[in-house]
């Protein structure tokens, strides 16, 4: 050993060696491109009608964070339970992911956190701003009423809810079948929106002129009484027993007043009430038989939901229209008319017209007419035009020296849904509330200014300039992601009961799915546009330019080393990092 | 204790034996057996190193190269198109002084794709500034792996065991596998000149300017040299604790020899044979085997094959508008001895064509029956072939 070390210091050994830090080096100034983390916009989170953050509420599931995950939906949402069950989901129509293979199965999410609140009795933590001194009253206990109510409670108002009914939930409450929203879910959704502080009287029908009376006693009124009253078939027969109209039939199934039935039932309409009814039919042993006018695909109801029904057993006759309906012995003999295609109306469905020829007979013991509602009163409706109408994207405000009305639900809604309803409760409530706080002239562009990407759709935590509010309203395209950092991966299959069972029962046809499941279809979320903390871009920078903080994103760059190669921007898997050019001035 | 094993493993043993810290290797026939019975030793504990996987030859040593600099003993294989991927860093080992050692299989360079011996490959890299070892069987090829960790220490230069693809990588002979007790005494823990140090942070390798560019690339001059005197120290110390001596070159029958056959690697032992039988026949025969390639023993050399009247160099490789490598080393080396002897330059066994005693002996015949070399590369053996290029 000796020896080797004095061999060793014999040899030559000149090497070049700097003991000065290389960080005098400022890489910064070749610097020509910025990258800037700047978080976008999901399109998911823009189809959404009530705004929800829908890429962070997945991120936040992936992470465990159930409780964070459900109060993420109720800034923007107060019926999670409710929506993740009888929402249409417009989201995963336009989710990036089904570009990639599957669309992420955002409703069974929701669903599925709804559901793991209850389990838990989690309370929610959610920002209620500072009480403020003026009173709202809101007509109808519909999702609509109860979002405005909802809404505005978190914002500070003193709200007061008059519902006719004996409970409520309007629609929700009476309409929709419990197969599809079982009554305990609805019910905690509606308790949760009583603890914040809002009064809901049941019991209380008003009349027109009830509305002078609250304009004195209420700052500002809001309407939303929906739809109460079906339409009528205006045919020969209607009159007849054994012939009903879909809301009170529906009504009555969730009034507990509904018997067996037997024998072929018809169902005419097209709508989700049609639907429901036939569905209804099949489980209280009748036979469902649905005439519809046009075809299929031209009718209003929700695909799903179509879809369902036909697999439960529900007969579809399409291009077919009542004529009359009469006695035939025990039973009725409804006469249905043949109707042919004749070019398309301007919303993209067949427009229509009889055939000659003799009517078809067909033998029922019962028919449900189910062709569309309207309000039930006429002073339910919005006005159309006139002084201080301010028709909004889902309301419409009547702003008067007298006092001032908002009408919204599906009265002021173009697609009757909960999560219009909620949308519109909630603009409702912004409406107001900037009309509170800065006068009617800014209702219009504080609306806008709170809007995901380009809207409809409002956001509430970007109306209270919340972290949301700091993302770039740029609606992430499936282009913008870098799809090397995801695995193909198959979408959660929603479990259902049985078929078999389905027909025998009204429980919930749609099953719980385990926490495994949704954590594994929540990391197939692409999360566009918004930050997850995975790291890339720090791992990427040849430059050691990504700093670790303690900022909102845990992250920041360091512009004095930063090359704006832009590595990190094109690494980042879902877009939240953004790539400028520098704005050097001239001599620089 | 003897065991019958491959030149491969023999390696490996090597390795193994010489307590390297850091492995960092991509596979390539015919190297494979090495980085496989090494990455074996370290799963099962029998060798405490990390097995660094990368994803080219490349890497492989820009990774040791990173480790070396942090003072510890590493160690990587490879092969042919392999080695030609390592390129760049092989200047950049040498250039940063660090004792990187390494089995490099002998290959044929493709296009055609060929996986047999062939020694073009690490010949091309002469002047990478590794030292380079050419052995001839498995005993020496583990011996001489062993030595080498010592060398390159010593002199702060990485080193090349380069062994034939096959012939010697894939045949199985008794081999002597020392004691680690024995290997201990011999190669002594790595104590680094220089290393990264977070106590006392500096950066290696970085700009030099023309001021002291030239005594940096002297310095490494003066560290091949060194390694010239060094190796038989190296040699004295490993037979006093093995009872083995290797040597940079190997004169056997030479003191009379009239015709000295040059070679290297595994041919070295055919020609053995054949120098054995000429000599029974009473021809003024020798041979001398080349192991030091890098740095070249010129001196040594010019002392054996001055006074003989031709000299045979045995080249298993080529370079293309020249003549075999080893040939125009040697003739170099003559070049400036008054009255050298005729340097006849063999081309033979490329790609793994086999080089038999009856090829040699007829090497032999060719010099002895021409007073000089018609040509400076003599290919033997070739056959007529038509060019396939115009095939219809």
């Amino acid at each position: 050993m000796d020896k080797k070390t004095e061999a060793t210091q014999k040899v030559s050994l000149f090497i070049p060696r700097s003991y000065l830090t290389t960080e005098g080096n400022k890489t910064g100034s070749w610097r020509f491109l910025r990258p800037r983390y700047e978080e976008k916009t999901a399109p998911c989170s823009v189809s959404c009608p009530a705004a929800e953050d829908i890429g962070m509420i997945q991120m936040l599931t992936t992470q465990g964070s159930f409780k964070d995950a459900w109060e993420t939906i109720l800034r923007e949402n107060p019926f999670p339970g409710v929506c993740g069950r009888v929402c249409f989901h417009p989201c995963e129509g336009v989710c990036n992911r089904a570009e990639f293979d599957e669309a992420v199965a955002i409703h069974v999410i929701e669903r599925f956190l709804a559901n793991t609140a209850h389990r838990n009795a989690f309370t929610p933590e959610v920002e209620r701003l500072a009480p403020k001194k003026q009173n709202i009253a809101v007509i109808g206990a519909g999702p609509g009423g109860l979002s405005a109510a909802y809404f505005l409670a978190l914002l500070g108002y003193k709200v007061d809810v008059f519902e006719g009914a004996g409970e409520p939930g309007g629609v929700l409450r009476w309409g929709i079948p419990s197969y599809r929203l079982p009554l305990a879910i609805l019910k905690e959704e509606i308790r949760r929106i009583e603890e914040i502080g809002v009064r809901i009287q049941t019991g209380k029908p008003l009349v027109h002129r009830d509305l002078d009376t609250l304009g004195k006693e209420y700052n500002a009124l809001f309407l939303a009484c929906g739809h109460g009253r079906s339409m009528a078939l205006g045919i020969p027969g209607e009159e007849l027993e054994g012939v009903q109209d879909g809301l009170s039939f529906l009504r009555g199934i969730r009034e507990g007043r509904m018997s067996k039935f037997s024998g072929r039932v018809a169902v005419i309409g097209g709508g989700n009430a049609a639907i429901d009814v036939a569905r209804s039919i099949i489980r209280l042993g009748g036979k469902a038989l649905i005439i519809y006018r046009r075809r299929r695909q031209d009718m209003p109801a929700f695909g799903e939901e179509i879809e369902m029904a036909l697999d439960e057993g529900v007969e579809l006759r399409e291009l077919r229209a009542p004529v009359s309906i009469r006695k035939a012995g025990g039973n009725l003999a409804l006469e249905v008319r043949s109707m042919k295609i004749v070019g398309t109306d301007t919303d993209g469905r067949a427009h229509i017209e009889p055939e000659e020829g003799k009517p078809e007979e067909i033998k029922i013991s019962h028919l449900v007419a189910a062709i569309g509602e309207r309000a039930e009163e006429p002073w339910y409706e919005p006005p159309d035009e006139g002084t201080g109408v301010l028709h909004l994207s889902h309301c419409v405000m009547a702003h008067k020296p007298g006092g001032t009305l908002v009408y919204g639900g599906d009265l002021t809604n173009g697609i009757k849904s909960v999560a219009h309803a909620v949308a519109s409760g909630k603009e409702a409530a912004l409406a107001l509330d900037s009309f509170f706080t800065e006068g009617i002239e800014s209702v219009q562009p504080r609306l806008a200014a709170c809007r995901a990407g380009a809207g409809p759709a409002l956001s509430m935590e970007i109306y209270t300039q919340g972290p949301r509010s700091d993302r770039s309203t740029h609606v992430v395209t499936y282009d913008e992601i870098n799809a090397d950092y995801f695995q193909f991966d198959p979408r959660v299959k929603q479990p259902r009961l049985l078929r078999e069972e389905r027909s025998r029962t009204f429980g919930e046809v749609s099953l719980k799915i385990s926490a495994n499941l949704a954590i594994r279809e929540t990391e197939r979320c692409f999360n566009c546009g918004l930050c997850n903390q995975c790291d890339n871009c720090y791992l990427f920078c040849p430059d050691l330019a990504v700093k670790k903080d303690s900022e909102a994103l845990g992250r920041h760059i360091d512009y004095d080393y930063c090359k704006g190669c832009g590595i990190c921007a094109v690494e980042c898997p879902r877009n939240a990092l953004i790539l400028e050019e520098e704005d050097y001035e001239e001599g620089h | 204790m003897k065991k019958v094993i491959e030149g491969s493993q023999a390696v490996a043993e090597a390795v193994r034996l010489a307590r390297v810290n850091i492995i960092s290797a991509y596979p390539i026939t015919p190297q494979t057996h090495i980085v496989e019975r090494l990455s074996d030793f370290c799963s099962d504990g029998s060798l405490d190193a990390r097995f660094l996987k990368v994803e080219s030859e490349h890497s492989a040593l820009a990774a040791l190269i990173g480790a070396a600099s942090s003072g510890v003993r590493t160690f990587t294989a490879t092969s042919s198109q392999g080695l030609a991927l390592m390129h760049e860093l092989l200047h950049w080992t040498s250039g940063a002084r660090l004792p990187i050692v390494m089995a490099e299989v002998n290959r044929a360079l493709g296009p055609g794709w060929n996986i047999w011996t062939d020694q073009t490959d690490s010949l091309a890299q002469r002047d990478t500034g590794w030292i380079q070892l050419y052995c001839e069987d498995g005993q020496e090829t583990l011996d001489t792996t062993i030595q080498a960790f010592l060398l390159a220490e010593m002199v702060n230069l990485p080193v090349m065991v380069v062994l034939d693809a096959f012939f010697l990588s894939h045949t199985y002979e008794p081999v002597d596998i020392p004691e680690q007790e024995a290997v201990d005494r011999f190669l002594p823990p790595f104590t680094p000149r220089f290393q990264l140090d977070t106590n006392n942070p500096c950066a290696f390798g970085s700009l030099v300017t023309p001021d002291s560019y030239m005594e940096m690339r002297h310095s490494i001059a003066e560290g091949m040299e060194a390694a010239l005197d060094l190796l038989p120290e190296i040699e004295d110390r490993f037979a006093g604790i093995f009872d083995r001596r290797w040597a940079a070159i190997e004169p056997v029958e030479c003191d009379d020899a009239e015709i000295i056959l040059v070679t290297s690697g595994t041919v070295t032992s055919t020609c053995r044979e054949l120098i054995s039988d000429l000599r029974k026949r009473g021809e003024k025969v020798g041979l001398l085997k080349i192991k030091l390639f890098r740095p070249f023993p010129v001196e040594a050399i010019r002392r054996i094959l001055a006074p003989a009247k031709k000299v045979a160099v045995i080249d298993r490789n080529f370079s293309f508008g020249a003549s075999g490598i080893f040939a125009q080393e040697i003739r170099a080396a003559l070049c400036n001895c008054p009255g050298h002897p005729p340097v006849f330059g063999f081309i033979a066994g490329l790609g793994g064509r086999d080089v038999t005693k009856d090829v040699l002996e007829g090497i032999y015949r060719q010099t002895d029956q021409s007073d000089r070399p018609e040509r400076e590369d003599i290919w033997i053996g070739l056959k007529e072939v038509h060019d396939a290029a115009e095939r219809s």
